[in-house]
């Protein structure tokens, strides 16, 4: 169960916070959200793929580590295997609370195993002043909250123009055993190379042509989770 | 001792049979150090043997280290853990001197291992003496790290890796049984529990053989003489000469005492110096006790005064405890004319000792095993030119090391004789007069200390010489190539600390995070 709290200088003072990255500590997940605005330096190491939520008829993005529930092929005994963690799973525990007047606020998931060690990073010094590592929290949290209400608006464009296709993808694995994954949607290459000029035009004014062709290039990264699940199963 | 005449040695005799006389510390990380550096795939594989007599009690020289060690251990291949669990080790990042200058209770400053931000010497002198505060926390982020007791490194670190530079304080009797165990066990160095009754020489003065009680004669291509203070070898055998540094530096004395400490408590991050009337007190804290004694000039302080010292010194901090039985050391600061003669090595105690205010002591066997490990000898006839370069070197490295002790003491404003007589122009080693002439108008720079193995770098000098209130140099001539940058460096630093202060653990809980993820589980019998 969560268990969120306002993050306050007086209640947190001495708190630490543990950034490792290990499956004890909640890095073993398949898929994290991630928002356009990011999607230029998520590319630069995972796919970026789009999930519909039937009952709200809404897309998310997703940033993928792995094919299966619980797989993170980035995460290696000795820590996460990439320059960049999408802001979503950086920012863990911490989330944006909305606080009266809709004020957006740091909350702090007290559920997290990253609570409550004696080793970690501190979120407060003993001014209270927010430590270098609260500062970048605050910022991540204000870019992917902005950023995840802006994101409506960019799947609205994605459909209005169609440029979304269900993928379907079989992947046979050096062990030669098939993995199909489904359930995913990708930017329609051909409806996209399509595209007439005022559409392009109304796309580029938006600020979305760049977040539609970084994903786009994402799923070059597919080839290097494909090898990295076969490098996993070679070491057993 | 009586010496044989043997038959001589030819000059492409080659050396592989080292024999290391004398256990503790020097002896066995001399041992480590060899066995573990050694070619096992060569055509001639170096044997190494330790003599260690079970009648003398080894002196634990020193609890505190240079940051050397970690990469002396690295090479003998003990783990970092296993290190810091089975020495009762703790981490040090520099030294603390309280009371050096003037005595008053604000007086005091940090020597950090780590040195100042990388900038032209005269730009960051001038820019600290226009910000003014401790220039030892204004050139680095270590000083507040050290002040909240964190420690350098997280355990999710490889190992021996820092953030900050550092080295340890440690049991030295456990060093010695750490190293005994991975010496024999796991790097095949021969053991031989017996007294040296004589050695056995040719008429052209090599050793041949060492002859002990009940194990026959111990023959060898080298000999370490390690055998601490008695200098079996170096000393009865060649009879080499012993300079005094006694003029120099007059602390002959220290009363030491451990005093266990509660569990939990905090564990400082570096050695306490706190001057006295006629010497200093060192305090060094490890996860279960802190070792603490006072380091006296019995020329100037008698036994007992120096007892009421330390005394006072224990209950400012522990009021209530017991007070255990102090132990007494006499020591003199002086070192060999030469280390090398013929085919022996004179390594620890043996080779001299000063002071202990830098911990000197064991950073001199590891510097020692390096000059000798990296250009060893593989045939008798290279061992006398080696033997030369080595005693240039660390006669060179010695005088370097008082210079650094009597700094301490000559910038001093302390009024009591013990101090005004460490300011008297005759105990001022010269080169140390030409240098502080030379720094009232330029700061410690590499062109004042052009080795390329410095035993102390110019920061040093540095942290020493503006923690003690030198005056800082005004702005010289000579344009710097780069003052802005320094603005800058100095703004990153303020930076850098606050990162470093809410990432890095105490020591406390790094060191018992340590003890209890290691500790075994606990079984229950049926």
């Amino acid at each position: 169960m969560s268990d969120h709290v306002i993050l306050t200088a007086d209640d947190h003072r001495d708190l630490r916070i543990r950034t490792e990255r290990t499956p004890e500590l909640g890095d073993a997940v398949m898929t994290c959200i991630t928002v356009p605005s990011e999607f230029r330096r998520v590319q630069t190491h995972y796919p970026i793929l789009f999930q519909l939520d039937q009952t709200r008829d809404s897309f998310t993005a997703l940033a993928m580590f792995g094919f299966e529930p619980g797989e993170n092929l980035f995460l290696t005994d000795a820590g996460w295997d990439a320059r960049y963690r999408p802001l979503a799973i950086d920012s863990q525990p911490f989330l944006v609370g909305r606080g009266a007047g809709d004020v957006r606020q740091v909350h702090l998931d007290m559920a997290s195993p990253r609570i409550g060690a004696r080793e970690g990073t501190r979120v407060f010094d003993d001014t209270g002043r927010p430590t270098p590592y609260l500062e970048r929290i605050a910022d991540q949290l204000r870019a992917l909250d902005t950023d995840y209400v802006a994101s409506a608006d960019f799947f609205a464009a994605l459909r209005r123009y169609e440029l979304l296709e269900p993928l379907t993808m079989d992947v046979t694995l050096d062990d030669g055993s098939k993995n199909r994954l489904v359930g995913y949607h990708v930017i329609d290459e051909d409806r996209l190379v399509a595209l007439d000029d005022a559409a392009v035009a109304d796309l580029h004014a938006a600020g979305y042509l760049m977040p539609i062709f970084m994903a786009l290039a994402s799923l070059g990264n597919i080839g290097d989770l494909i090898a990295r699940k076969n490098r996993r199963m070679t070491r057993g | 001792m009586a010496t044989n005449t043997g038959p001589g040695i030819t000059s492409d005799h080659p050396i592989t049979h080292i024999v290391i006389v004398g256990g503790g510390t020097a002896g066995w990380l001399t041992a480590c150090l060899i066995a573990a550096r050694a070619d096992r795939d060569t055509a001639r594989p170096l044997s190494v043997t330790l003599v260690e007599s079970p009648d003398v009690a080894t002196i634990g020289v020193g609890e505190g280290t240079w940051p050397t060690m970690r990469r002396t251990l690295e090479r003998i291949g003990i783990t970092e853990t296993d290190f810091l669990l089975a020495c009762d080790a703790a981490f040090k990042q520099g030294s603390r001197f309280d009371g050096w200058r003037t005595g008053a209770a604000d007086d005091s400053y940090l020597h950090p291992f780590t040195a100042p931000v990388d900038g032209d010497p005269r730009d960051l002198v001038s820019a600290w003496s226009e910000h003014g505060g401790r220039f030892a926390d204004m050139v680095g982020a270590q000083g507040a790290i050290c002040h909240h007791d964190l420690a350098p490194r997280q355990r999710a670190m490889p190992d021996y890796a820092g953030t900050l530079n550092y080295a340890y304080h440690l049991d030295a009797g456990k060093l010695a049984a750490l190293l005994t165990r991975h010496a024999t066990e796991r790097l095949g160095v021969r053991h031989v529990r017996d007294h040296v009754v004589g050695i056995d020489g040719t008429e052209h003065g090599d050793i041949v053989a060492v002859r002990t009680r009940a194990s026959g004669a111990i023959a060898g291509d080298l000999f370490v003489d390690c055998t601490g203070h008695a200098a079996l070898l170096i000393g009865d055998h060649y009879g080499v000469a012993t300079i005094d540094r006694d003029r120099e530096l007059f602390n002959d004395r220290a009363l030491a005492v451990q005093m266990p400490v509660a569990a939990g408590s905090p564990i400082a991050s570096q050695t306490n110096a706190t001057a006295h009337a006629a010497g200093w007190i060192w305090d060094i804290g490890l996860p279960t006790r802190r070792g603490i004694g006072c380091v006296y000039s019995s020329g100037h302080l008698s036994d007992d005064a120096a007892a009421d010292t330390l005394t006072r010194h224990i209950r400012a901090t522990a009021p209530d405890a017991p007070l255990p039985t102090f132990r007494q050391l006499k020591f003199q600061s002086r070192h060999r004319a030469k280390f090398w003669e013929r085919n022996c090595l004179a390594v620890g105690l043996s080779a001299g000792f000063l002071e202990p205010l830098e911990a000197s002591a064991i950073v001199l066997i590891e510097l020692s095993l390096d000059a000798l490990l990296d250009n060893f000898p593989s045939h008798r006839g290279a061992m006398d030119i080696q033997a030369t370069r080595f005693n240039t070197l660390f006669r060179y490295r010695w005088d370097r090391i008082v210079e650094f002790l009597k700094l301490h003491y000559v910038l001093s404003e302390r009024d009591d004789p013990y101090w005004r007589d460490h300011r008297d122009a005759a105990s001022i080693p010269p080169r140390l007069v030409e240098l502080l002439a030379l720094w009232r108008h330029q700061p410690p720079s590499r062109a004042d200390f052009p080795m390329i193995d410095e035993i102390f770098p110019a920061a040093s000098y540095q942290y020493v010489l503006y923690g003690m209130g030198f005056p800082p140099p005004t702005r010289g001539p000579i344009a710097t190539a780069d003052r802005a940058r320094t603005e800058t460096l100095l703004a990153q630093i303020d930076q850098r600390r606050r990162m470093l202060a809410a990432g890095l653990p105490s020591n406390r809980a790094y060191l018992d995070a340590l003890r209890h993820t290691t500790a075994p589980a606990m079984e229950l019998s049926a």
